[in-house]
């Protein structure tokens, strides 16, 4: 369970989180809704201690975040695809898994799986320049469910791929979810949500809903999650 | 550490042109260094007034390394328009009753060459005029390579190995896999242990192919055990590895590395031996005493002029080992920039 209490961050005078609360039960999918520059990355970041707030906690847990030893349950892929172009696929899993502490013969194994998970077994010995965009994201998903973490944060996971990619991808963000893993995903792609349990609207680092993705669905007229967040994101105008 | 120092390794292999930068591009330079600064075996044109000069200082000339071209007494009138017109003559000797003259083209290695060869001439015909000079260190046959070989040594561990790494680390952060990397267990000191490691393989691999060629091949001269400058030109490597870590957290992509490198790089160029730090003016040659570069070069001079040991270096040796332990601090706290634990 990650728990997030009154949470601010401030970069120079520019204040990035205002006061965000808010619950992930495990075993979910939530994502994080908002329009670039909402502050959906900097929150992930903060959740997962890598910075840390000017004012307000982030437990997972139970335990005060950040701290190092929680990064062992804790996969993370970054919206650029963060992978080695000059090693080969295989090569820049084997360096992620070291990094995660994995044993090698657990590791060599385990690769053998989230390759196969994400159909790159037949390429795992190319170099990553070579591969195309829609690989190397498979490939950046790979390296952060490697080590089989317990919470799995994806930062606009589906940027630039194409429609059946994203279908294969969601697929596989499920299969996660029944296994167990607490999944957290920031998007701005709205058609998302519904693949999510739970949705938090950001909007100007403050959170304007969140709640069950059905529950919020029920609010609206048209049954889209674009009037959501209009009808959210409105009201917070109004009281900004 | 040790899996982000394989992966060092492992990705700089598989990159043939930092693999090139690292080990051919030193080897080539220092072939053209050599070139440019060995012996070239000119021998300078001097021209001589046809019959003024005495026979037995003409029969002088004619043996030192140099062409003696006799000329009409009318290229005298006009010695500086007569060396614009025709540049093949290096210089004009004439020689009167109560004075000797001589007039060269531009104050340049080729007038050197032409002043050394007459002086010698006239030393020949007078031998009270004859001087005999002895070195302390070297002798006269060295070439400016010999005198200077050293320099280019500690410049090329310095800096080939300082580029690779702290665009390396730019680009690891600009790509995102600073982010991952940080996103893991590992922990910020191992992230600076495990690429100094990683890029300390290569030092050692560069340090051992220039220096068996600079000294086999191009036959550069050392008084003392060539361990030592093995010793010196790794740790001044690591150095440039530190330095890299530090100015690619100050630079967002590649070519600010390179917009910096007028400010990290080229001073210390200076204070590398290339000019003696004690003819810099204002006492700033005391300069040298915050670049790392001076204390490698200054040891590597120590070891192959000089012929100094242990004894001779250690405290350049203790310089750069706290240049390294100052960077690593440095860097721990830079790292703090990307991830606070």
């Amino acid at each position: 369970m990650i728990e997030v209490e009154n949470l601010y961050k401030k970069f120079g005078k520019h204040p990035v989180i205002q006061g965000i609360s808010m619950t992930i039960p495990p075993s979910e999918i939530c994502c994080l809704l908002g329009p670039s520059g909402s502050g959906k990355t900097t929150l992930i970041r903060l959740m997962i201690g890598v910075i840390v707030g000017d004012e307000g906690t982030v437990k997972i847990d139970d335990v005060n975040m950040p701290n190092l030893s929680m990064l062992g349950d804790i996969g993370f892929m970054p919206q650029n695809d963060a992978l080695y172009d000059d090693l080969s696929a295989e090569d820049n899993l084997r360096f992620f898994g070291g990094l995660q502490q994995m044993k090698k013969a657990a590791l060599e194994a385990r690769m053998n799986d989230v390759l196969a998970l994400v159909d790159l077994t037949a390429h795992r010995k190319k170099m990553v320049r070579d591969f195309s965009g829609g690989m190397k994201k498979r490939l950046s998903l790979a390296a952060s469910i490697l080590h089989s973490p317990k919470i799995l944060f994806l930062d606009e996971p589906t940027v630039g791929i194409d429609p059946v990619l994203k279908r294969t991808i969601w697929n596989q963000f499920q299969e996660l979810k029944h296994a167990g893993t607490t999944i957290i995903v920031s998007t701005h792609v709205m058609d998302e949500v519904t693949e999510c349990d739970k949705a938090a609207l950001i909007y100007n680092g403050r959170l304007i809903a969140y709640d069950a993705v059905t529950a919020l669905l029920a609010e609206t007229t048209s049954g889209k999650v674009e009037e959501l967040f209009i009808m959210a994101s409105e009201k917070e105008g109004a009281r900004l | 550490m040790m899996d982000l120092a394989k992966r060092v390794i492992k990705q700089t292999v598989n990159d043939k042109r930092s693999i090139m930068m690292i080990l051919v591009a030193p080897l080539l330079i220092l072939t053209l260094v050599y070139f440019l600064l060995g012996d070239s075996n000119y021998k300078p044109t001097v021209g001589i007034e046809k019959g003024s000069l005495p026979e037995p200082l003409v029969t002088a000339m004619e043996e030192q390394h140099m062409h003696i071209k006799k000329l009409p007494s009318e290229a005298f009138d006009e010695p500086e328009s007569y060396l614009k017109k025709h540049e093949a003559v290096d210089a004009l000797f004439e020689m009167n009753d109560s004075s000797v003259s001589i007039t060269l083209v531009e104050s340049s290695t080729k007038g050197a060459k032409a002043m050394t060869a007459i002086q010698d001439a006239l030393a020949d015909v007078n031998p009270a005029a004859k001087m005999n000079i002895s070195y302390v260190y070297g002798d006269a046959d060295q070439t400016l390579f010999d005198s200077l070989g050293y320099v280019f040594l500690a410049l090329f561990s310095f800096f080939l190995i300082f580029i690779i790494s702290g665009m390396a680390l730019v680009r690891e952060r600009s790509g995102g896999t600073l982010e991952r990397l940080l996103m893991t267990p590992i922990k910020r000191s191992e992230v600076i242990l495990g690429y100094t490691l990683g890029y300390s393989v290569f030092a050692v691999v560069q340090a051992i192919l220039i220096v068996l060629y600079a000294v086999y091949v191009l036959d550069l001269s050392s008084a003392g055990h060539i361990g030592w400058i093995f010793v010196m030109m790794v740790l001044l490597a690591i150095v440039a590895v530190s330095f890299g870590a530090m100015i690619s957290v100050f630079a967002r992509s590649e070519l600010q590395v390179v917009q910096l490198i007028p400010f990290t790089i080229i001073p210390q160029v200076f204070f590398s031996g290339l000019i003696p730090l004690d003819l810099i003016p204002y006492h700033l040659g005391n300069l040298c005493y915050i670049m790392p570069i001076y204390y490698g070069a200054a040891a590597i001079k120590g070891i192959m002029v000089y012929g100094d040991g242990f004894a001779g270096i250690w405290m350049y040796l203790a310089g750069l080992l706290g240049f390294v332990l100052i960077l690593f601090l440095i860097n721990m706290q830079a790292m703090k920039k990307f991830r606070r634990l």
